[in-house]
């Protein structure tokens, strides 16, 4: 059985018994794997608080292909996200984020940008201290990387160009459509002005984007929707979407 | 063929739902009930029905007891101005190991996990603010977990209660006694920084 390093992000953990985890991890060159980390939970144990969630480590695993849940060596800290998520509106977004990736990736598939914009997003959260615009990112990142970003800047049903209209969409949606198309006046606005935000962090980095201004107007409207699609792609209710929406 | 008889199947089915007890704990289970006196296993039947009918929560601190209010709520000599808050019953036998607390308890039942689907309304908090108003309590211990859900549950609580004019303290993290700093990651080590007192 090989011994691989790896470098990973932890997206959540449960308890095994008495003093064992099973770990979810988004690993760098593996994928999205299951590990069992033994001993884990006893007052030695050898991890520390390298499996809290969203901790960046390193890890040593012995990989055995074709098995479900693989067995943990060892990990250690490479980065810490435990200071930040002592913020209950914190842990929220940040387990929010190891929700969606969990549930959006699939097993084994290396996605290595996947991975930098997880990482990247942590670190936004963490230095930002920010809920709305790194999960906007997000969102939307995660959908166009995985190929599921609906087309935003065109009604779905007549495809003429939004062009500093809103748009709308109904529950369960996953495009949107002009005011003329949506019947009957029924469905949320996406306003005009979310819809341009798109520009603006399109072709930025996240922390570029942070800093341009504060919290632009649209941004929580457009977050709302995103995480619409991603729950319409999933065909299933993010847990933390709810308390997500419970904080404000 | 079936693999056991169906009342044996059936209990090796009924003990594979209790946590940390997987197929083969489950068979070894039931086996042994299987060849042990009648008595005996009648005696753990009843003790198993017994337990499920006669506890319940204790009104004042949630924590499992067969009288209302429990005895640690009603014992005089302990000190109701000092409330220690833990996550589960059981955390309060590890807290009575020390024979240092005197104080009462309070048992959330929980800690906010927003990956469980835990926030603070899943929380037992109510009670916990009725006891805070009425006055006796002086300082509330948190004694969650050192883990992220349960260092979130203490910032929570802090930023609840210090309103109500009442003292919050958190227990100290840090170096596990018989461990070796050399072991500990930068967590920990924080933690223990944060933590450390005049000598």
């Amino acid at each position: 059985m090989p011994l691989v390093e790896t470098e990973a992000i932890v997206l959540r953990t449960h308890r095994l018994g008495e003093a064992d985890k099973i770990v979810s991890l988004l690993t760098r060159q593996l994928g999205r794997l299951r590990a069992v980390a033994k001993g884990a939970l006893s007052r030695r144990s050898r991890f520390g608080s390298a499996l809290e969630p969203l901790s960046y480590i390193r890890l040593w695993i012995y990989d055995r292909e074709g098995r479900d849940l693989q067995r943990l060596g060892s990990a250690e800290v490479v980065e810490s996200f435990f200071e930040m998520q002592k913020d209950y509106r914190m842990q929220v977004a940040a387990q929010y984020l190891a929700e969606v990736t969990e549930r959006f990736l699939p097993d084994r598939e290396v996605n290595e940008r996947a991975f930098r914009l997880l990482m990247a997003v942590l670190r936004a959260l963490k230095h930002f201290g920010e809920v709305n615009r790194p999960l906007l990112f997000f969102d939307y990142w995660l959908l166009r990387l995985g190929g599921f970003l609906p087309d935003l800047s065109c009604c779905m049903k007549c495809r003429k160009s939004f062009a500093g209209q809103a748009g709308f969409y109904v529950e369960s949606s996953e495009s949107l459509l002009c005011s003329a198309c949506r019947s009957g006046g029924s469905g949320t606005q996406l306003s005009a002005q979310a819809l341009a935000l798109i520009d603006e962090f399109r072709s930025a980095r996240i922390e570029e984007w942070l800093r341009m201004k504060k919290a632009p107007a649209g941004s929580r409207e457009l977050r709302l929707f995103l995480e619409q699609v991603i729950e319409a792609h999933l065909e299933r209710k993010l847990v933390t979407r709810r308390l997500l929406a419970e904080e404000g | 063929m079936k693999e056991y008889t169906a009342p044996l199947a059936r209990l090796i089915d009924e003990l594979k739902h209790l946590p940390g007890i997987g197929q083969k704990s489950a068979q070894r289970i039931a086996f042994y009930l299987e060849r042990a006196p009648r008595d005996d296993v009648q005696r753990l039947a009843e003790a198993l029905l017994d337990a499920k009918d006669k506890i319940r929560l204790c009104s004042l601190c949630n924590n499992l007891t067969e009288l209302d209010p429990c005895e640690y709520c009603s014992d005089p000599r302990r000190d109701p101005e000092v409330i220690c808050v833990v996550e589960t019953p059981y955390n309060v036998v590890s807290v009575e190991k020390s024979r240092e607390f005197r104080g009462h308890y309070h048992v959330l039942h929980g800690a906010l996990s927003p990956l469980q689907g835990i926030g603070p309304e899943q929380l037992k908090l109510r009670n916990l603010i009725e006891r805070l108003n009425g006055g006796t309590v002086r300082e509330l211990i948190v004694a969650t977990s050192p883990t992220v859900e349960g260092e979130a549950t203490a910032v929570y609580l802090a930023k609840l209660v210090k309103p109500l004019g009442v003292k919050v303290s958190r227990i100290a993290m840090g170096i596990p006694v018989g461990s070796d700093l050399e072991f500990a990651d930068e967590v920990t080590m924080l933690r223990a920084l944060e933590g450390r007192r005049e000598m």
